[in-house]
């Protein structure tokens, strides 16, 4: 693009295509990095962007195209080949030992460090790896104790003393507090200066444009488009994602607030939130907005009963409750749709039926304890109907869907719970935007039929146009409640973010 | 209370513990026999317990990437046996190649082991399971039901248990405790000095990030247990040396003796922490347990494996309760304190 | 992914389609095999394909049977018990044991039974409600439920059973069949109900395959695996002392070594050791080959030890098989997908 000439590209993937079963997780996509620059790419989930990197590192192998290391063709079979061709990744979970100490973890990789571990120059060379970054760490320390941002840290210190030459850092900001990546962002620039270029998957765009400069957006496997940071603009980096306009959607209409169905008051856990309070009214969305780490989910997880809170007070219906387990809450009428579809949500290699039927399995149970299969499916059918479930049939594995219709199995097996309130953590994350539609769509239907919905989102346009009330959180503390008519992505960044003013009037308004 | 956590990592208070318990124990023990701990009850102590501290050498191998290796009694009884068969023919073998064939035995039944385990993707408490179920048939195959007696074989062979190689006082060093001592101080270099020792530990401390890393596991994980079963040969050797009599049953119940010791010397089973010295003291503790035992009237003999199997129970219940919890609180106690120490910000302050 | 396919009935297909999806499984796999071993069988020893004999063989094996089939349930749950044969070995003992000492035996049965539960609730209560691993508390309670049963019964024998309980044991008839084999059918179809049919086996298959989604949806996982183990335990009672009065005396190392045939039988029979899948008709199947398999080595004059490694590598085979051809198969749709695409790029 605008790249002066001279600088020769060290990374360069051209024509990279690769298929998986029945999808085309990539089509042609080329990508360039440049020595010293970061080079952000973004992208909605299934986009292709892991895909990408772990073509680059070598976990997988394209089908066709190629991986150019200085102009020349390059083979990268394994993580060990990329890694002597300096080529190096950081997960958002960091992939540390945790029985290892910092020290080692920095230097277990290394071939070259003689025949045996000198532990003492090791504690050197980490000490003065950890200083040139300005890190403050205990190099004896075993790595079980760090936080992930100072695990991440490790992870660069690694990096560096592996001499890579690409760094490709996989959304490392997810959970972090905005303090520690403001943090991190001061060393992916120390390591541009030493001529590293690095690849910077993010999902904030504010963070991008901030870190990027250069950014690229892959949508479904293609490539869309790349700009510098000068050329970029907020808008056309959404509608390149998304594919067309961003205010096509995200519309519930204003419906009537019915009568009060809970209250919380104080609720908190210790070390993880505190003081959190709110009244929920049925046939009412409440956002939960929030970056990560504001430990909105755990909010959630404490009314599901999954992790009880320790402090506070719930009314449900007007009765003083306890919600101890899962049990408590779905027998109250809580119903909770986790964000992480395949490790908490459904059950993969198990049918769409016996997913949806599974948390109100005692329906459809006769005196004996056997299941009446025949009501079972009527249900799954019933469903499938009402939300539109693409499948052959109901006694399809839920692995064989595709993310919409999985998110909408999910869906049919909590409303199949009957919830009086309904926990939603974020239901539209990894789908196409045809099905996003539709499962707003349903958040509207649903509400509108009487059922209070918590919407967890990190979307932030989506929890504006769903929203009829947001609540904001920020590391364990809620920050705001906002009207529908207050509400602003200013305005909630700025509650998000712990801009004290606004803030405080957002208090004033919410006890209201 | 913070500054005796940061003195001593977990991993050494349990030892520790574990040391004081021995302590106990000889008083409690010397309190109710007279006579109890003597140059004798030392000596013989250091005898029995070379075998089994040699094979939970192996095992504590294996434990670190996070598996388990059943087969070894089976492996000691098939070398015992050979290895006693090949001297009885040929008595003229000199002993360093009678090690030696014990070892390639081993190290045969092991590379099967690891064959299956780590290029075959079998789990290993079903492959162990299996090949110790395999061997041992092997073994009553191969020897016709025809034991190896005393009587059968060398001189040095059967003199070897009571060979020592110098007293201290009357406290002797014989021959298979100085092996086994020999066994310990390597395998305790290579695992804390050498490149391959401390990837061991990578392996099992996040098997995720050592593959994505690039360490070749499979390699090691095979390797693993041919040491295993190296060691299963040379305790085999060991057997041999010390009993003489060798039948088809040989080394039965072993397998739960190594992996009694190195649970209870605190090799964790969830891999990555453990070290072979903790190993050497579960089996020690276990073996002078046992011995004390049998000399104290009290409690019949039969209670051995009662005890044996609640002991690995309390030691697993303890570490995944008590240390899980004592290692949280020192990691967190380390933060707080770091960050007291030195007024600059910093990375890992934020505690969450 | 074959096994899971057809680890649950489908209600609403047709049987022949579910029998064809069977036979193309793993399950297909082993009823070749038990053909297989049938005709070699019936090569060396004339007469051997009577049902005289295949009964017979039930009988002889009635108790690892019975083990099995409530280990089937512990493996799909994702847990396994080591211990179960121990279990078997110590009531047996505590039964002997309080008899010689003059106990009236139907109270030495009971507490024998009592014996068993309590070993199953120790089990469960490390295993479910403080979530230690199950390998390892099996392990270790193996060692010491063995380790009791010698202290009751020490190197001896003991025998001189009352009559009936003998007799039990000698394939008594029950009409015209044989208590065994009635008992085994009996198991087999409840177990069969409550796996493949029961709210309960719903659960378990769930919690195989995932114990957070299982959570996360309101089911109670520790309870679920403390009944299996309590479940596992009281067999393991019964089973025991069914091969007492079989055997009609009692030693410290009754059933030793059972766990290898009875893990055997279910891996062989298509039940993933990673949980979350297999049905009990492969276990049928897996049962049948292990006791002709052992029945056929008898015949062929081996010995019983000759017959365990045997054993043993049936049991490798059986995780070892379906990884290779899951293995293989993937390597067959790759190279199939690349060269489909080098075709459309050219």
């Amino acid at each position: 693009m605008t790249q002066t000439p001279i600088i020769k590209p060290v990374l360069q993937m051209v024509d990279i295509s690769k298929r998986f079963d029945a999808t085309q997780a990539l089509e042609g996509v080329s990508l360039t990095l440049y020595p010293g620059e970061v080079h952000a790419l973004i992208g909605e989930n299934g986009a292709g962007k892991s895909t990408l990197i772990k073509i680059m590192t070598g976990v997988h192998r394209p089908d066709t195209g190629e991986i150019l290391l200085d102009g020349k063709p390059a083979q990268v079979r394994n993580s060990q080949e990329a890694q002597t061709l300096g080529i190096a990744a950081i997960y958002q979970e960091p992939m540390v030992y945790p029985d290892l100490n910092v020290a080692e973890n920095i230097f277990i990789s290394h071939a070259d460090r003689g025949p045996v571990v000198r532990w003492g120059k090791m504690y050197e060379d980490a000490r003065e790896i950890l200083a040139k970054l300005d890190v403050h760490l205990d190099v004896k320390m075993p790595a079980r104790g760090l936080t992930l941002a100072a695990q991440q840290a490790v992870e660069i210190a690694k990096a560096i003393s592996l001499k890579v030459r690409v760094l490709i850092m996989d959304e490392p900001t997810a959970s972090l507090s905005q303090h520690e990546v403001a943090q991190l962002f001061k060393l992916v620039r120390s390591l541009c200066r030493e001529g590293v270029a690095v690849l910077f998957i993010g999902h904030r765009l504010e963070e991008v444009f901030s870190i990027g400069d250069r950014i690229t957006v892959l949508r479904d496997g293609k490539w869309i488009s790349t700009r510098t940071r000068a050329e970029v603009t907020r808008d056309a980096v959404i509608r390149d994602m998304v594919g067309r306009d961003v205010k096509d959607f995200f519309a519930k209409g204003k419906g009537a607030r019915g009568e009060l169905l809970a209250t919380v008051r104080g609720l908190g856990k210790t070390g993880v939130f505190s003081d959190v309070s709110f009244d929920i009214y049925r046939g009412e969305v409440l956002g939960f907005a929030g970056l990560i780490g504001s430990h909105r989910t755990d909010v959630a997880l404490a009314l599901f009963g999954i992790e009880p809170a320790d402090a506070g007070e719930i009314t449900f219906e007007g009765k003083t409750v306890k919600i101890q387990s899962p049990e408590d809450a779905l027998k109250l009428g809580v119903a909770y749709a986790s964000e992480d579809r395949r490790q908490l949500g459904l059950i993969m290699p198990m049918s769409i039926v016996s997913n949806i039927s599974l948390p109100m399995l005692k329906q459809y149970l006769n005196p004996i304890g056997l299941i009446r299969s025949r009501q079972e499916v009527a249900t799954a059918e019933k469903f499938r109907q009402r939300l539109n479930i693409r499948t052959p049939s109901v006694h399809s594995d839920v692995a064989r869907l595709s993310g919409g219709n999985q998110q909408k199995v999910m869906l049919s097996k909590w409303l199949n719970a009957e919830p009086k309130l309904l926990i939603l953590d974020e239901p539209t994350r990894g789908i196409d935007v045809g099905a996003k539609a539709e499962v707003h769509h349903m958040i509207s239907d649903l509400a509108n039929q009487g059922i209070a919905v918590i919407m967890i989102s990190s979307d932030l346009p989506e929890v504006l146009g769903m929203s009829d009330r947001v609540l904001v959180m920020r590391e364990g503390r809620q920050m705001a409640v906002l009207d529908r008519a207050d509400a602003s992505e200013e305005s909630v960044m700025a509650a998000a973010m712990g801009h004290a003013e606004l803030a405080q009037t957002a208090e004033q308004k919410a006890a209201l | 209370m913070n500054k005796l956590i940061s003195r001593f990592r977990p991993e050494q208070i349990r030892l520790l513990f574990l040391l004081a318990l021995m302590a106990i124990m000889i008083g409690f023990f010397s309190i109710q026999i007279p006579g109890y701990f003597d140059a004798r009850f030392v000596n013989r102590i250091s005898t029995s317990v070379a075998v089994v501290a040699v094979l939970a050498v192996g095992q504590t191998l294996v434990f670190l990437t996070r598996n388990f290796d059943l087969s070894v009694g089976s492996v000691v009884g098939l070398t015992a046996y050979i290895v006693g068969q090949q001297l009885w023919r040929h008595p003229e073998i000199p002993p360093l190649a009678a090690v030696a064939l014990a070892i390639g035995v081993g190290a045969i039944c092991g590379s099967i082991n690891g064959l299956l385990i780590a290029y075959g993707r079998v789990p290993s408490i079903i492959t162990t399971i299996a090949t110790l179920a395999i061997y041992r048939s092997f073994l009553v195959e191969y020897s016709g039901a025809v034991p190896i007696t005393t009587n059968l074989l060398p001189d040095w062979l059967v003199d070897l248990s009571r060979l020592s190689v110098f007293t201290v006082g009357q406290i002797q060093f014989r021959v298979l405790f100085l092996i086994m001592i020999f066994v310990v101080l390597l395998f305790q270099f290579v695992l804390s000095l050498l490149p391959f020792g401390r990837r061991l530990y990578a392996i099992g401390s996040n098997p995720d990030a050592a593959r994505i890393a690039g360490f070749p596991a499979q390699r090691m994980v095979f390797s693993a247990f041919l040491f295993s079963g190296m060691l299963a040969g040379l305790g085999g050797f060991m057997f041999l040396g010390r009993y003489g009599n060798v039948t088809v049953l040989a080394g039965t119940g072993l397998e739960f003796a190594s992996v009694a010791a190195v649970v209870v010397g605190g090799v964790s089973n969830m891999g990555g922490s453990g070290t072979v010295i903790g190993a050497f003291l579960g089996a020690l503790f276990l073996d002078l347990l046992e011995n004390s035992l049998f000399r104290w009237q009290v409690v019949s003999e039969f209670w051995r494996d009662a005890i044996l199997g609640m002991l690995i129970l309390a030691a697993v219940a303890l570490d995944n309760v008590v240390f899980g919890r004592l290692k949280n609180l020192w990691a967190r106690a380390g933060l707080q304190m770091r960050s007291e120490d030195e007024q600059k910000p910093e990375v890992a302050a934020d505690v969450r | 992914m074959s096994a899971n396919q057809a680890a649950m009935p489908a209600a609403g297909e047709s049987f022949l389609s579910v029998a064809w999806r069977r036979l193309k499984s793993w399950e297909g796999l082993l009823l070749v095999m038990l053909l297989l071993i049938l005709v070699i069988n019936s090569t060396l020893a004339p007469g051997y394909l009577t049902i005289n004999n295949q009964i017979n063989l039930f009988i002889l094996s009635i108790e690892k049977i019975m083990i099995a089939l409530v280990m089937t349930f512990l493996i799909i749950n994702g847990e396994i018990d080591l211990s179960a044969p121990s279990i078997m070995g110590l009531a047996a003992c505590v039964s002997a044991f309080l008899f010689s000492r003059g106990t009236n035996f139907a109270t030495a049965l009971v507490i024998a039974l009592c014996v068993g539960l309590a070993c199953g609730i120790f089990n469960g209560f490390w295993i479910a409600r403080v979530g230690l691993n199950s390998l390892v508390v099996t392990l270790a309670t193996q060692i010491s439920y063995r380790g009791l049963a010698r202290v009751f019964v020490e190197d001896k024998s003991i025998g001189k059973f009352p009559e009936w309980f003998n007799r039990l044991g000698q394939q008594d008839l029950i009409g015209p069949f044989p208590f065994a084999l009635l008992l085994f059918f009996f198991l087999f179809a409840v177990a069969l109900v409550i796996l493949q049919y029961s709210g309960f086996g719903r659960q378990v298959y769930v919690i195989g395959n995932s114990k957070d989604v299982a959570r996360f949806s309101g089911v109670k996982v520790p309870r679920v695996k403390f009944m299996l183990y309590v479940a596992s335990g009281l067999m393991a009672a019964l089973a025991g002392l069914l091969l007492a009065a079989r055997f009609g005396a009692v030693r410290g190392d009754l059933a030793a070594g059972y766990e290898l045939d009875i893990i055997t039988m279910v891996l062989l029979g298509g039940v993933s050791i990673f949980g979350g899948s297999g049905t009990l008709y492969g276990v049928f199947l897996s049962i049948m080959i292990i006791l002709n398999v052992r029945n056929g080595m008898g015949l062929a004059g081996l010995s019983g030890h000759f017959q365990t490694g045997v054993i043993g590598v049936l049991l490798i085979f059986s995780v070892l098989g379906p990884n290779m051809i899951n293995r293989a198969r993937a390597g067959v749709s790759r190279r199939r997908m690349q060269a489909e695409l080098r075709k459309r790029a050219t």
